[in-house]
């Protein structure tokens, strides 16, 4: 597997400097290594990246982009080698026939954010697009994604710029845990296409018309992320996020004082 | 999950060449319920037969009038495409409700037609392989049968099998009258009512379906119907969304007035296939569409259940989910909450 | 610190948001560690007897297969070290069904499943206890010495001469918390050390249990828990899979991953018993309670005690000089049951409120005057004042934000088309505590800015732990937000309380915030200016031109909350719709009314409260596990069958906080949100079910089959 050098701009510079200054001068001769990544992990799962998230940010994207490792021999059977588009990239990987799609992802590709809740199929945390469409990547056969392209809760924001769903999600409160985060996430980017595409639900009144881009309600919204379980119980939270992702116009939080 | 071999095909014909090749080998299509039971070990095949990759072929498409003069849905095409097809939504209602009252979106966008009538039972015992169950494992018994059968049958069970048949597309079909189009090992192809699809367990609940080994799903052919104004889905679960059926009905009226001319009713969650209601449409034909008309053929048609320790209720349940059902349809199809 | 610069009191976006949103937030499995060996346990198929025979022969032979560790050959552990529900492979003996009976460590998780299931065992099988139906006749008194009898007056006698009377029975299933992070850890062992990534509500708990069951001193021991992906109790005490995953990593000399999955979720951490409770409730015709009894049938394991305290509501609720609370416990074969959200509140209040509301028709008296007109002056149970109690106004708003009037007085008249609509209310509880947690805060001076670390080992499942410290700290130190950092989630930090029994917020914010007065007492305490009014930490840094400052505290309860009985109220309103053919259910709004003294974060604090009403739709709606006694598994095994609520499940959901100034149980005045949001939800759904159906469900969940 091939390892790119990453290119930084000048601001991440200036945030390497910040961060681990004493990697800098390695940085940015020789790219980001894994070690750098371990580090920057450290640092964000200690919380030290707060203040400077917003320009982290696509760090991280990048530096989950660095490749672990190769699996001895003795780890793949029944190898297939696959070729898929993965937020964008290139990426070419031996997989043994039996790895998930979600699997390849977190412990080949290094990308974590897709979440293994049930691995059945029956609770959405990992749930990627794929070609356009949210599907569940734990029931998806790594093998079957030859030429196919998959985009996942990393390859969300544009740059330093957060997609609209991910920001109304942070206004809006859609989640504690966040754990079932990414992939509630990224099934309501898939749901605003579906939505411009006129797509029914199981609640909508009246099917038989021809189609045409729908405003959701809240319950219509609520059936279709019926899919995406979220034990901490945002789903108040999480409609509301979709609700102001699709209109654009700000929706009310509530919470009152009396008393 | 077993070591497998994973294996592209590039036709239908290729395909079922390499199936029999391997007495061991599956086909894989969504992967929504295979998958799911390999890694429960309950599925054990040594080979996977990818009829993905043959998405570009007229096995996936959506067309119209061929044959029946209704609509022909390709096997692999994915459950999403055959709900949200504007002429299906408009000509076969029932059908896009059924499919989108089952699962989530992220499934329907993986799972194909042709593997939607082969998924599985939801028995709990069928999945738990420490358990007994003829389905999975023929000879070793029943443990729904004595054990926690709230899910399970109420018609057309055997001493062998208590389980019931998860779809709720087909359920649609059956009240539609489709039939599935299968291309056999010699190239021939034949054409199952899908009635005659799925079969109730008897001595054989390992077989699911009519389906021989070495055939292969191409298609499902529906016919037009008269009822897509006055028909319905409804499902009843227990919580609002993302779970299988207690019961569910699908039901169209052809109306004359307020004479129904024929009714259409299946029902889920009930048997080991998607259950006819024949009696009840029977009893309707002719008849002034009423409550009083609905509750009588409902009853009626619950007369022959036979429920297990745990499924009392899905008699009651299946007479008021079958007027739901009628009255919705005869309000014109609308949500069923 | 004028108030419209303070931080507390602000509905501020989570700062640890950013992380979860993006994917980057790294949860125990997201760690990426080279050379990773990967584990998967496998459980036993009967509930009691002994393993004679474990064949791991073709498991041991299979492809990437690393190591099988079973009692045979797993190294000797303590099992008295503090790890919950046993199941730690050191002997054949087998006590419930699905306790973990080995491991097998694999290359990848592919190769360690599929040998899990090569796996051959042959047990000699004894009589299990597993029929909870039966068992619970025979039922005996619990040895915890916190669940004898309260005894109050002559219950049973003046019950007898009650004008009113009311006795039934109310029965809540088995439930899971299945956070939708199963259980998961990575271990890595650095010479005889180890690092254990592993969602963790007790941070400190967590490292003793591991070093003690290990047999390493605690510093030996380090838990790292930045993220935790839910617990709601389950990951409160730890279980059998942290040791295990330890073990394995010692045993292949490669660090390890294991992650449970989410069948084995069903019987590896723990879950909240079945309990029968029966209510007696003795009136006058002017509905003043004379006297009230309640009785709660439960079970446990074979080998330990857990009960959740389903009486604690009917000891602190109402106003009755005659009371009888007690207990009685069936040891069954079965997983320990454990601290599940809300514990005994939440199901004690479901039997507790909905006799209530029985009682309220049976008198023809509205339910809200009912619980009024019994509303206690100071705690019945102990006699002490309260420190503050507001369920009269939490029941008076709701009443009027909700619009209570329109509810329909007589059951079933409210219909609209196939749909009955129904209002119920009803009120909750839980205690308010403060418990030990010590704080660090380190600050430093950049040009005219201060910057602060916070390091505390507290936890954040999700609750805004990280966000309500940062905004703590942020007023306790006189900067802005964004220039506090919060470090949390390890055990290397200073030891600090769990996230548990809804006493993270009140332990944690505390202690930062004494650490923040502590500092500021230090720093003006070095300096020799003179000033007028209190100046903050950031002003005496910066006019003292300090670099660098630290300090630490180890903050405790004030001593005079003993004193007092100091508890979060609320009150709960639910609107149902439910279909009178097919008895579907929908909760169609929903309003919690909370007195929980200081709010810190409206925002997170609202997420907690409609988190804990999600929790109650599904306990009073889907949530059930059902055992089949003859084997002692559950027929429900996975997600499709164990129906948590999905978001079609939730409508509208409203929370209204109380204003309460309250200082007496913690300085902060904060009293605890995380567990009272599902105290009393379940009962005021099944009472407007009640008043939409003339239908009472004593027996939860209320699925379809009981309603039609």
């Amino acid at each position: 597997m091939n390892q790119q050098k990453t290119q930084l701009t000048a601001e991440e510079i200036k945030l390497f400097g910040d961060l681990m200054p004493e990697e800098l001068a390695e940085i940015t001769q020789s790219g980001l290594n894994r070690r750098h990544f371990m580090k920057l992990v450290g640092l964000a799962s200690a919380g030290l990246l707060t203040s400077h998230l917003i320009g982290a940010e696509q760090l991280f994207a990048r530096a989950a982009d660095i490749n672990i490792e190769d699996l001895p021999e003795s780890a793949i059977e029944n190898g297939v080698m696959v070729s898929f588009k993965v937020n964008a990239a290139d990426k070419k990987v031996l997989v043994d026939s039996r790895s998930s799609l979600l699997d390849t992802l977190r412990e080949r590709l290094g990308l974590t954010g897709s979440k293994k809740g049930c691995d059945h199929g029956q609770c959405g945390a990992c749930t990627v697009i794929l070609d356009g469409k949210r599907i569940l990547s734990c029931l998806t056969l790594a093998a079957s994604c030859e030429g196919k392209s998959v985009i996942t809760i990393e390859g969300l924001a544009k740059g330093n710029e957060l997609n609209p769903m991910q920001a109304a999600f942070l206004k809006h409160d859609g989640f504690q845990c966040g754990f079932c985060t990414p992939g509630q996430i990224c099934s309501a980017v898939a749901l605003m296409k579906e939505a411009k595409d006129g797509q029914v639900s199981y609640l909508t009144k009246d099917i038989r018309t021809k189609a045409a881009p729908v405003m959701l309600s809240d319950e219509e919204i609520a059936e279709r992320m019926s899919g995406n379980i979220c034990r901490c119980g945002a789903y108040p939270n999480i409609v509301a996020a979709i609700k102001e992702a699709q209109s654009g116009k700000d929706v009310q939080q509530n919470w009152l004082f009396a008393g | 999950m077993r070591p497998f071999k994973y294996t592209g095909a590039n036709s239908p014909s290729d395909a079922l060449k390499l199936l029999i090749k391997n007495p061991n080998a599956r086909f894989l299509a969504g992967g929504t319920n295979l998958i799911d039971l390999m890694k429960e070990d309950v599925e054990r095949p040594d080979e996977l037969i990818d009829l993905t990759r043959l998405d570009s072929t007229s096995f996936s498409k959506i067309s119209f009038g061929v044959n029946t003069a209704g609509v022909s849905l390709g096997a692999t095409g994915k459950n999403t495409d055959a709900a949200h097809h504007p002429e299906i939504r408009q000509n076969f209602p029932i059908l896009t409700k059924a499919i989108l009252a089952g699962a989530s979106a992220q499934i329907r966008n993986m799972a194909t037609n042709g593997g939607n009538l082969l998924q599985r039972t939801r028995c709990s015992y069928f999945y738990d392989t420490a358990m007994a169950c003829n389905k999975r494992s023929p000879g070793s018994g029943c443990a729904a049968m004595e054990g926690i059968n709230r899910m399970h049958a109420i018609f057309g069970w055997s001493e062998n099998c208590v389980a019931v048949y998860p779809s709720d597309m087909a359920v649609a079909l059956s009240a539609l009258d489709a039939r599935i189009k299968v291309m056999q090992a010699d190239g021939n192809v034949r054409s199952i009512p899908i009635h005659d699809f799925h079969r109730l367990p008897g001595d054989h609940p390992e077989k699911d379906n009519n389906l021989n080994r070495t055939e292969l799903i191409t298609s499902i052919e529906i016919p037009t119907n008269k009822f897509a104004a006055h028909s319905a889905y409804v499902k009843v679960r227990d919580r609002n969304s993302y779970a299988f059926a207690l019961v569910s009905v699908a039901a169209g009226l052809v109306l004359e007035g307020n004479k129904i001319l024929s009714a259409h009713i299946a029902m889920g969650g009930v048997a080991h296939k998607p259950w006819r209601a024949l009696k009840a449409e029977a009893l309707l034909k002719g008849k002034i569409a009423s409550t009083a008309n609905f509750t009588a053929a409902a009853q009626a048609e619950m007369t022959e259940a036979k429920p297990l320790s745990h499924n009392k209720f899905k008699v009651a349940l299946g007479r008021n989910t079958i007027v739901s059902a009628l009255e919705i349809a005869l309000r014109g199809a609308e949500s069923p909450i | 610190m004028e108030e419209k610069n303070k931080s507390i009191g602000k509905a501020v976006n989570r700062i640890d948001g950013i992380l979860k949103i993006t994917g980057k937030a790294t949860y125990a499995t997201d760690y990426p560690i080279k050379n990773m060996a990967f584990a998967v346990i496998f459980k036993s198929t009967i509930a009691s007897g002994t393993i004679v025979n474990l064949d791991t022969t073709s498991a041991e032979q299979a492809n990437g297969v690393l190591a099988v560790i079973t009692h045979k050959n797993a190294p000797r552990l303590n099992e008295k070290g503090g790890i919950r529900g046993g199941a730690l492979l050191q002997s054949p003996e087998i006590l419930f069904y699905g306790q973990h009976i080995g491991v097998v460590v694999a290359e990848t998780f592919e190769q360690a499943r599929h040998a899990a299931h090569l796996i051959k065992v042959d047990y000699q099988k004894k009589e299990g206890k597993t029929d909870f139906e039966k068992l619970a006749t025979s039922a005996g008194a619990p040895r915890g010495k916190e669940l004898a009898d309260l005894i109050r007056g002559d219950a049973l006698g003046m019950l007898d001469t009650s004008a009113v009377k009311l006795e039934e029975v109310y029965e809540t299933p088995i439930e899971h918390h299945h956070p939708m992070e199963p259980h998961s850890t990575i271990a890595v062992w650095e010479g005889d050390k180890v690092v254990l990534y592993n969602g963790s509500q007790i941070i400190n708990g967590a490292q003793a249990a591991a070093a003690e069951t290990l047999n390493l001193k605690p510093e030996q021991v380090r838990i790292v828990s930045p993220f935790i992906g839910g617990g709601f109790g389950s990951k409160g005490g730890q279980w059998a899979n942290l040791i295990l995953t330890a073990v394995a990593a010692k045993v292949v000399s490669r660090p390890v991953k294991l992650a449970l999955t989410r069948q084995q979720m069903f019987n590896s951490v723990g879950l909240r018993q079945q309990n029968i409770q029966r209510i007696s409730l003795g009136a006058s015709k002017d509905g003043k309670l004379i006297s009230l009894v309640h009785e709660t049938t439960t079970q446990t394991a074979i080998d330990s005690e857990f009960l959740e305290p389903c009486g604690d509501c009917s000891k602190v609720m109402y106003e009755v000089p005659n009371a009888l609370i007690s207990y009685k416990v069936a040891p069954m074969h079965m997983m320990l049951p454990t601290y599940t959200r809300g514990p005994g509140k939440s199901t004690g209040s479901f039997a507790l409120e909905s006799a209530m509301d029985e009682l309220a028709y049976k008198l023809q008296m509205d339910p809200i005057e009912l619980r009024i007109k019994n509303e206690p002056q100071k705690d019945p149970s102990n006699g002490k004042p309260w420190s503050s109690r507001k369920t009269v106004e939490c029941l008076r708003e709701g009443a009027k934000a909700f619009g209570w009037a329109n509810r329909k007085v007589v059951p079933g008249s409210n219909r609209v088309g196939d749909d009955l609509i129904g209002y119920g209310v009803a009120c909750g509880t839980y205690p308010a505590r403060q418990r030990d947690s010590s704080a660090v805060i380190k600050l430093t001076k950049s040009g005219e800015n201060v910057f602060a670390i916070v390091e505390i080992a507290a936890s954040d499942l999700g609750t805004g732990t990280n966000t309500i410290l940062a905004q703590t700290a942020a007023d306790g130190l006189g900067i802005p937000l964004v220039h506090v950092t919060v470090k949390l989630g390890d055990s290397d930090l200073p030891p600090a309380a769990g996230s548990v029994g809804s006493v993270g917020a009140a332990s944690f914010a505390n202690a930062v915030n004494d650490a923040c007065t502590k500092i500021t007492d230090e720093l003006l305490a070095r300096s020799a200016k003179q000033f007028f009014i209190r100046p903050t930490a950031y002003q005496l840094i910066v006019s003292e031109n300090i670099k660098n400052y630290q300090t630490r505290v180890d903050a405790k309860a004030p001593k005079e909350a003993e004193q007092y009985s100091a508890h979060s109220f609320n009150a709960n309103f639910a609107e149902v719709r439910v279909n009178a053919l097919t008895g579907m259910v929908k909760v169609t709004r929903f309003l919690a009314v909370t007195g929980a003294g200081k709010i810190l974060n409206p925002k997170t604090a609202r997420s907690q409260i409609i988190g804990g009403n999600v929790w109650g739709i599904g306990m009073a709606l889907s949530e059930e596990s059902v055992m089949d006694p003859r084997w002692g598994n559950f027929a429900t095994r996975s997600f499709g069958d164990y129906h948590v609520p999905a978001n079609l499940d939730v409508g509208k959901l409203d929370a209204i906080f109380i204003n309460e100034e309250d200082k007496i149980p913690n300085k902060m005045g904060v009293k605890g949100i995380g567990e009272v949001g599902i105290v009393g939800v379940a009962a005021a759904i099944a009472n407007a079910i009640f008043n939409a159906t003339g239908k009472r469900i004593r027996k939860l969940p209320i699925t379809p089959d009981k309603l039609i």
